[in-house]
């Protein structure tokens, strides 16, 4: 018998060098040759675009050139966004001082105001989706005959693309084709045309992301629970508590830092909402900040502005994740 | 519950621990259901389930009651029942338009973005997760900040970018750029989707003990080798995770898919416009529409019902435990 | 079948030098022991041998060869490693066949060869069954099929048997010796457990805060230790050290003195040395006559017996009074092991004399050994 050596002639193979002498680098110049790829991705697609999309924002806009960017202009256009003097349909935010209680005025309707209506949005429905997919996750966590298609019955909304979920409720609160919308007004909750309504609109949309995103939760929240030590609960049993003490004191604690990091995904997600409401109530009827992004873009191409919206959003965001950040810190077990 | 069958003991000994329950000032209807616990539990069980259920599934009933309606009597749609019965719909859909075209579009962008995002992400959560180097932190935090970004942030520049002529592409692409190309698509969401994916990896790769990379490596891999012949089989339902919620998410993508094609099925665009260009100029055939969505959303309903278990086994081995 | 020489290898981290400056040579064949206290360098020594660590200074060869920039594939070496690392997702024949698919051997070689490795390890029939399916003495043995199976110029062992219950180990230790002089391969073994490198090594390499301390064959490092750590690594139960001073008749301490003439033994009066006595060459004074040349006679109060069996370790006390401490003999303290029928029970007056053959002279400031027997 030979030894080992002699027999790997394979190994000088073209292809093989770069690779052998990746071999013996350090672990530094390794590390960053893997990150060679995703950062061509990332550079080229994230932050080449984020950075020209920074600069652009502090452009003015010039809205009758072929590239409707004007002179440098500061922080111009998120003051104006911020005092709600942009030029657009709907503002960023327009509130104003006022000399009695509660001491601040709205400019324009709350629901018109883009950072409100977004903010709303993203706290009612986290709200429900946590709740709704904390319900879910706790019953297909169960064990029970056909729990594998019950499972994949309340997971399967999530799946939905978003085209179709923003089509069904748009179908569904037609007043010509849908129920929804009669049964809503028999109960005196919607006026006549609720896809013209502001404040319907709101409603359609929340009930659409709440019905397919508590699916999403419910997922991130069986992972949870799932990873729950099962011994616990006989421990539990033996001194005697019942299900709700066994939830409030083992599953709840548990499963929060879990729950945290859900609930943080899905806020990013909803401060960012666009395809469904885009395809259901309309950008006019829901200026969320991302439809004032493509409002400002398409509709007056101001593409100036359009930039300092997205990096407003971007912000907001950013110092949401900073509140759930330090909320994580405070429960066992967080993000490091 | 199936702890009380593995633990018979521990069940009698939860009976006899039970009358300690009833202290305190107790309602007679609260001490019978604790008297009774299991029972009231169960009851309970059971009714949020069929709830859950009827509240998930009845939009895809309704969808479906649309979709079987004739397009002239769409206004006779009820909550349960359909305006009249036309099964011709999901027929009319492909060959009114080339539907499938665009679900194979949407199919094939979607694959083509999960196998990008799965190896890059792949590199990067192996690098993220076993080495230690110089930079890690502040690296790892440079791409989580891109998810804070909407989606439109990055859509001026990349539409520029991908508008712009690149002589060294005439000869692959027809007019030399981007744009009404299927790489307009997936090139952004592969970046877009790429941190989740690299979180996910993370975690999964950072569990593998050092011994069988070692391993692998004495036994003649090299180092790449040894992360996609035993770290990543290994990590096989972190992958999984990974790549199912990649594709679904691609699949399901609104915003890039609707921007960056002319909408035209043999330019490439998705199935988001096939469904939305039964928006006829003057009339909408929402029947066909209906039709369309149930078809589109089978290849991911399939998916889940597949994957799921591997989703949630997943997500519990790693991502969400971090 | 080949050397292996280390040359000024040195491995730095950041913070910390794992490595430092190590020389040694290992010749053809040679089971060689790394032997130290946990986190003393040897795991990382054996990295540098097998390629999965760089070094930061200094050569690696095997055979002829300068290997130190090759990937450990390439090396010729395999490895046996503490938590057996065989791959989960593979069975048995897969996980023994692992290296020399990946050379691309025809399948009838494999086949032949893994069959042979099963062979030698005992593991006939059991090809298709999966780790998680074995036992861990089982799961031992087809690591170490995998690493004989590709004939390996170098076998490196790292704590192979530490994850083995004790009975488990104990059998596994004579079949790694047999095992060697079957294959007649250069073996390094590394392990924290000193009796494991006494009884399988043809050397062993003592090494502490990654300097090498001793390489020599077990029972030199046994009797004639280099320095005062490997005397006391070395050998269970430990050798007591008594700290003191050489004066004009011999050695002095608080509550031992031992004369003799400091010039015959490279000594001089004023200079601090710790004597070392193993517990086996301490001696109850009816028996002095077995010690080779008895010492005076010293009086001692017994402290604690622990009984073994086949011996019975005695606890000894200077005088009554003496603080004990948990951690470790402190002055005044001095442990014999006897046989199991002699007379001594805890709190008796024993008188007591030692084997002056026997007796270890270490300089107290640098470390180093000065006599092993006073002459």
């Amino acid at each position: 018998m030979s030894t080992d050596t002699q027999n790997d002639g394979d190994s000088g193979r073209l292809v093989m060098r770069p690779l052998n002498r990746l071999e013996t680098v350090s672990e530094q110049v390794y590390a960053y040759v893997l990150l060679i790829p995703a950062a061509v991705l990332l550079g080229f697609i994230a932050f080449y675009p984020l950075l020209n999309t920074l600069w652009f924002s502090l452009l003015g806009d010039d809205v009758f050139s072929p590239d409707p960017f004007g002179e440098f202009n500061g922080f111009g256009n998120y003051a104006d966004l911020l005092a709600g003097e942009a030029q657009l349909p709907q503002q960023f935010l327009d509130v104003g001082l006022s000399g009695s209680f509660p001491f601040v005025e709205m400019g324009t309707p709350f629901l018109q105001q883009a950072l409100f209506v977004t903010l709303a949005f993203a706290i009612i429905s986290v709200l429900f989706e946590t709740l709704i997919g904390f319900g879910q996750a706790y019953v297909i966590d169960q064990d029970f005959r056909g729990r594998r298609w019950v499972r994949v019955a309340i997971i399967i909304p999530y799946a939905l693309p978003i085209v179709i979920q923003a089509m069904i409720f748009y179908l569904m609160f037609n007043p010509t084709i849908g129920w929804a919308t009669d049964l809503m007004q028999a109960i005196g909750v919607f006026g006549d045309n609720p896809l013209a309504s502001s404040r319907d609109s709101f409603f359609i949309v929340l009930v659409a992301d709440i019905w397919k995103t508590s699916a999403f939760m419910a997922l991130l929240i069986l992972a949870g629970l799932q990873s729950v030590d099962r011994s616990l609960y006989d421990v539990a049993k033996v001194s005697g508590a019942s299900p709700w003490q066994q939830f409030k004191y083992i599953t709840f604690p548990i499963v929060l830092p879990a729950l945290l990091v859900a609930m943080l995904f899905r806020t990013m997600d909803a401060m960012r909402i666009y395809g469904l409401v885009d395809a259901t109530a309309g950008c006019e009827q829901v200026p969320s900040m991302t439809c004032l992004v493509i409002t400002a873009l398409q509709g007056s191409r101001r593409w100036a502005t359009a930039s300092a919206v997205a990096f407003l959003t971007a912000i907001v965001i950013g110092l949401l994740v900073i509140v759930y950040l330090i909320g994580l810190r405070g429960s066992e077990g967080g993000v490091a | 519950m199936s702890a009380d069958d593995e633990h018979p003991d521990l069940a009698a000994m939860e009976q006899a621990q039970e009358p300690d329950l009833d202290r305190g000032p107790v309602e007679a209807w609260a001490a019978k259901m604790i008297s009774n616990p299991d029972r009231a539990y169960r009851a309970m069980f059971y009714t949020a389930t069929v709830f859950f259920l009827v509240t998930t599934l009845f939009p895809f009933y309704w969808l479906f009651m649309v979709a079987i309606t004739p397009g002239r009597e769409l206004s006779e749609v009820g909550a349960l029942t359909p305006g009249g019965f036309d099964p011709t719909s999901f027929i009319t859909i492909f060959t009114r338009l080339p539907f499938h075209r665009y679900v194979f579009n949407s199919f094939l962008i979607a694959t083509v973005a999960t196998v990008i995002v799965l190896f890059v992400a792949s590199l990067a959560g192996y690098v993220f997760g076993r080495l230690r180097f110089r930079g890690r932190n502040p690296l790892l935090l440079l791409v989580l900040v891109t998810s804070f970004f909407p989606p439109a942030a990055f859509f001026v520049p990349l539409n520029r970018l991908f508008n712009t002529q690149v002589a060294v592409l005439e000869p692959i692409m027809s007019e030399g750029t981007l744009y009404n190309t299927p790489y307009a698509i997936f090139i952004p969401v592969s970046a877009i989707f790429l941190p989740l994916s690299i979180f996910i990896l993370m975690t999964f790769y950072s569990q593998i003990p050092d011994g069988l990379e070692d391993a692998a490596r004495i036994e003649g891999t090299t180092r790449i080798g040894a992360l996609f012949r035993v770290i990543v089989p290994l990590s096989a339902p972190g992958v999984a995770t990974a790549g199912v919620l990649t594709f679904i998410t691609v699949y399901n993508e609104y915003f890039f898919s609707s921007l960056m094609t002319d909408g035209r099925p043999e330019n490439w665009a998705p199935m988001l416009e096939g469904i939305l260009a039964f928006q006829g100029q003057y009339e909408v055939d929402f029947h066909l529409m209906a039709a369309a969505s149930i078809v589109a959303v089978l290849p991911v309903a399939i998916l889940v019902i597949v994957a799921q278990e591997k989703i949630v086994s997943g997500l519990t081995a790693g991502a969400v435990k971090e | 079948m080949a050397r292996v020489k280390l040359e000024n290898v040195t491995k730095q981290y950041e913070d910390v030098t794992a490595v430092d400056d190590m020389n040694l040579e290992i010749k053809d064949g040679e089971f060689v022991t790394f032997v130290g206290p946990s986190g003393c360098g040897k795991s990382t020594t054996m990295e540098t041998i097998a390629g999965l660590t760089i070094p930061t200074d200094g050569g690696i060869y095997i055979g002829n060869e300068n290997v130190t920039r090759k990937p450990p594939k390439d090396r010729g070496i395999s490895m046996v490693f503490q938590n057996i690392a065989l791959f989960p997702h593979m069975d048995v024949y897969d996980n023994i066949s692992f290296g020399l698919r990946l050379r691309k051997y025809d399948q009838e070689e494999i086949d032949q060869r893994v069959e042979n490795a099963a062979d030698v390890v005992q593991l006939e029939g059991m090809m298709d069954r999966m780790p998680e399916e074995m036992s861990g003495g089982q799961r031992q043995r087809v690591a170490i099929a995998r690493a004989i199976v590709r004939n390996p110029r170098v076998f490196l062992m790292d704590e192979p048997l530490a994850n083995l219950d004790a009975e488990l180990r104990v059998h596994m230790r004579t079949q790694l010796q047999r095992l060697h002089r079957e294959l007649d391969t250069t073996i390094i073994y590394v392990t924290h457990d000193q009796a494991q490198a006494m009884t399988m090594s043809d050397r062993i390499a003592v090494i502490n805060s990654g300097e090498l301390m001793q390489v020599d064959p077990p029972l030199t490092c046994y009797n004639e230790p280099n320095n005062l750590f490997v005397a006391g690594f070395i050998g269970s139960p430990s050798m007591n050290f008594v700290e003191g001073q050489i004066t004009n008749s011999g050695f002095e301490s608080e509550y031992m003195d031992l004369p003799f003439d400091p010039e015959t033994q490279g000594v001089e009066p004023g200079q601090d040395v710790t004597l070392g006595i193993r517990p086996e060459d301490v001696y109850l004074e009816p028996t002095r006559n077995q010690a080779g040349t008895p010492s005076k006679t010293y009086d001692m109060v017994v402290d604690v017996l622990e009984p073994m069996g086949d011996e019975v370790f005695v606890f000894l006390l200077a005088e009554r009074g003496i603080e004990t401490s948990a951690d470790e003999m402190g002055a005044g303290q001095l442990l014999m092991s006897v046989e199991p029928d002699a007379d001594a029970q805890a709190g008796q007056d024993k008188q007591i004399v030692i084997d002056r053959d026997r007796v270890h002279l270490f300089d107290s400031e640098t470390e180093q050994a000065i006599t092993h027997g006073l002459k």
